[in-house]
């Protein structure tokens, strides 16, 4: 008890620093300090940005109706979040961001799996799996558009089309890279067929298939922003139509505090994933990952 | 020991490559291991004793000639415990338990004895990456066994311990082989090793990989690496295998 206090004092700076002293709620137990630590880089990044944006707005390089101060936006945030229209605009951007993924998440796998069992497959659509994942998806629009007409459907094939290449790369590498020495000891405990794959690929391949996920969520977000700027489907607001909204009617805060949101999201989702990483790579003692 | 033929293995040959480079990893070998017994499989590397392992095992198919486990359950430990990285070590061996069909309901009292066999019992919530690697051994050893395996085939498990902890390895091995009464195929090319552990040492000769002596280890159990007549029988397994590298070569140059 007496080492703990000990060190716990050495951690605490002797001087006070210059900021506004924290909140008396805040007891300087341990749980808040880890909390801290791990998120103050992040804090400390977003003051940068905005310092580095209010020196650029106090230059006078635009004017204010273009450029605004991040305090207005930041007041304009605000003010977004008691508006119905902005969280209804944020829910169906959101449920096409799941629907969208999550039918990706279907045909990348199920792809993945018959790409790495097949030879003829793999021959087949193996390399046109990289084309595709190399194809920026804003360029799959206007056939999309040809396609489907200006609807959900155009959006959800783009969003599709973005992330399950990545997903089913992910699943493909991850079953490649399956130690052999797993395989033959599988193979000896008397595992084949469709066993080998539920008890010792699939398993193995996770920690990959995972990271494919993620690579699959980015792309995801991307071609649906891409696609609610294009797409505009007239009953339904969203955050894409929304920034369209507000370009049109010069409306230069709104329009950076829904670009906030919108990287903000993305940030949170990636987060996700790698927090998702993180604790398989944890159980099989890989450590911790980097980001 | 019992009259019984635990495995038969009969003018195997096993070449190895397509047209261009063909190597003979095994030439015309035959092998009758007795029920309950336990053979170490002694050479150099190279001599093809693993590869015999593997066709034991059913991993790889030989070229010609054939080779019968009388339908036992053959079990196999490799040099790395090869433990599934994402399952504890409970999870590893009712894998196994699982593959061989063992109803699920006996899972929790069969994996306890196991761990209680390798003397491992309060291990089971552990990851691999947790254990040091003695103790993944003994959870390989475990999940092996978890499969009821007649035969247990076992390639230089022991080589990547330190000295210490294989001494210990061989005392489990040898009260398991006692109490269970399996048969045990084990590769080494270590002799000391080879006089400690087997009841008879094959001796393999490289190139082409082939069986040129059958030894009989007639010491008292249990035996300690240190034991004055382990060390006498290295000795001889040494210099017979000295006299058969001669030959070789002599054999070699005549031809």
């Amino acid at each position: 008890m007496t080492l703990v206090s000990h060190t716990a004092e050495l951690a605490t700076p002797r001087t006070p620093l210059p900021t506004p002293a924290p909140e008396p709620a805040e007891a300087p137990s341990r749980q808040p300090r880890r909390v801290w630590a791990k998120v103050w880089p992040g804090l400390l990044a977003v003051a940068l940005a905005v310092a580095a944006w209010q020196i650029v707005f106090w230059t006078g390089w635009k004017p204010d109706y273009v450029l605004p101060s991040p305090g207005e936006v930041g007041a304009e945030l605000l003010a977004f979040l008691g508006e119905p229209k902005f969280w209804q605009a944020l829910g169906n951007t959101l449920a096409r961001a799941v629907l969208g993924f999550a039918l990706a998440l279907l045909i990348g796998t199920v792809l993945g799996i018959a790409v790495s069992a097949s030879g003829v497959l793999r021959a087949a659509i193996g390399s046109m799996l990289t084309g595709l994942q190399t194809m920026p998806s804003i360029a799959w629009f206007p056939f999309a558009i040809l396609l489907f007409g200006l609807t959900e459907n155009a959006i959800t094939f783009v969003v599709v089309l973005g992330a399950a290449p990545s997903i089913a790369n992910g699943l493909i590498s991850g079953i490649d890279d399956v130690p052999p020495p797993l395989l033959q000891t599988a193979k000896v405990l008397g595992a084949k067929g469709f066993t080998i794959y539920r008890y010792v690929i699939l398993p193995s391949a996770l920690l990959t298939y995972v990271a494919g996920l993620k690579q699959g969520w980015a792309f995801a977000w991307r071609s649906l922003m891409a696609g609610e700027l294009l797409v505009i489907i007239a009953s339904k607001p969203s955050l894409g139509v929304q920034l369209q909204y507000y370009r049109e009617f010069a409306n230069a805060p709104a329009l950076l505090a829904i670009m906030i949101v919108v990287l903000v999201l993305g940030t949170v989702f990636d987060g996700l994933f790698s927090k998702l990483t993180e604790i398989v790579r944890r159980n099989r003692g890989l450590g911790a990952t980097r980001l | 020991m019992s009259a019984g033929v635990a495995l038969t293995v009969e003018n195997v040959t096993k070449v190895f490559g397509g047209h261009g480079q063909r190597t003979t990893a095994l030439s015309q070998v035959s092998l009758k291991v007795a029920d309950g017994d336990f053979v170490c499989l002694l050479g150099r590397s190279g001599c093809g004793k693993s590869t015999l392992l593997s066709l034991l095992a059913g991993l790889t198919q030989p070229t010609s000639g054939s080779v019968d486990t009388h339908g036992h359950r053959v079990g196999m430990m490799f040099q790395d415990a090869n433990l599934f990285p994402w399952l504890t070590v409970s999870g590893n061996i009712e894998l196994a338990l699982r593959l061989s069909g063992v109803p699920r309901q006996s899972w929790r009292d069969r994996v306890a004895e196991l761990l209680e066999i390798v003397q491992l019992p309060q291990a089971g919530d552990k990851r691999p990456h947790e254990l040091s690697g003695g103790m993944r051994q003994r959870v390989a050893l475990a999940r092996s066994l978890a499969q009821d395996c007649r035969i247990l085939l076992m390639d230089e498990p022991f080589a990547a311990l330190d000295a210490i902890t294989r001494d210990g390895m061989h005392e489990h091995i040898e009260r398991i082989w006692i109490e269970r009464g399996i048969t045990v195929v084990f590769v080494t090319h270590n002799v000391r090793e080879a006089a400690r552990l087997s009841n008879r040492v094959v001796v393999m000769s490289p190139s082409p990989g082939r069986i040129v002596d059958d030894v009989a280890i007639a010491l008292p159990r249990p035996r300690r690496m240190e034991d004055a007549a382990v060390a006498e029988q290295s000795g001889i397994l040494h210099q017979l295998m000295d006299l058969h590298d001669t030959a070789s070569a002599l054999e070699r140059l005549a031809s």
